[in-house]
């Protein structure tokens, strides 16, 4: 992506929000529509998530999954961490998230789709999970005390965002001291053209 | 970016091909777009 000296993208910041928040809108209600990526346990299975512990969970928890790698690839969250999923989506990897760390840990995702949240609130209720609490907020504004956070985890979620700068500056502030960002994000070998950075509607096409 | 920010031991895992199979295939091969793992520290 072409950013400017701030690491900022010259693109309409809040109408690329509204665009993303359509789109996955859909994918929290349609999660079996057509999109230009893979969801659901297909996508966890290609993306070499723990296939048996993906077969424990009812669909609901996966069928929204709409992830780009896997934030656990690099490092296994450990018992009685303190997590913050960025752009939870529908759940999925929140509820990893909740079982590497056990009953001891707390998990907290953040999503700014009222849709997605309705759905990741309802499976952690469903599957008794006391220790995820799904929040409403954006990337760039995480609604998380300073230095909370053992760990920050995120999966496709900073590409769709014009102020990546921001955004890792708010997660620096929620982890502690020594804390962790492990995250799963796409990126582009090849220059996007400028035209296209500024049409909304690809970033999400 | 993340240094710059002040996050340290950035490691980053091998390239996944995310949309290989999807409709966002030829895009993705087009600006040679694939997914990635990310591992980096806040400093002490």
């Amino acid at each position: 992506m072409s950013e400017d000296s701030t690491g900022e993208i010259a693109v309409d910041a809040a109408a690329l929000r509204e665009e993303v928040k359509s789109k996955y809108r859909e994918v929290a209600t349609d999660p079996h529509g057509t999109y230009h990526f893979h969801t659901g346990r297909y996508l966890a299975r290609r993306l070499g998530y723990d296939d048996e512990f993906v077969k424990s969970l009812p669909d609901v928890a996966v069928e929204s999954f709409a992830g780009v790698a896997s934030p656990f690839a690099l490092r296994t969250l450990a018992p009685g961490e303190r997590v913050v999923d960025v752009g939870s989506g529908a759940g999925f990897d929140s509820f990893v998230a909740a079982a590497q760390v056990g009953p001891g840990g707390k998990v907290v995702g953040v999503d700014m789709t009222e849709e997605m949240l309705a759905k990741s609130r309802s499976t952690a209720a469903a599957l008794q999970l006391d220790h995820v609490e799904f929040r409403e907020g954006i990337a760039e504004n995480l609604p998380v005390a300073d230095q909370w956070a053992d760990v920050v985890i995120s999966n496709g979620v900073v590409n769709l965002c014009a102020n990546k700068r921001t955004i890792f500056s708010e997660i620096l502030r929620v982890l502690r001291p020594g804390g962790h960002l492990q995250f799963a994000d796409i990126a582009n070998g090849k220059p996007v053209p400028e035209a296209a950075i500024q049409n909304i509607d690809l970033w999400t096409a | 970016m993340l240094e710059d920010i002040g996050f340290v031991e950035v490691r980053i895992g091998p390239p996944i091909d995310t949309f290989a199979g999807a409709s966002g295939e030829k895009n993705a091969r087009r600006f040679e777009v694939y997914g990635y793992s990310i591992l980096a520290r806040k400093p002490e």
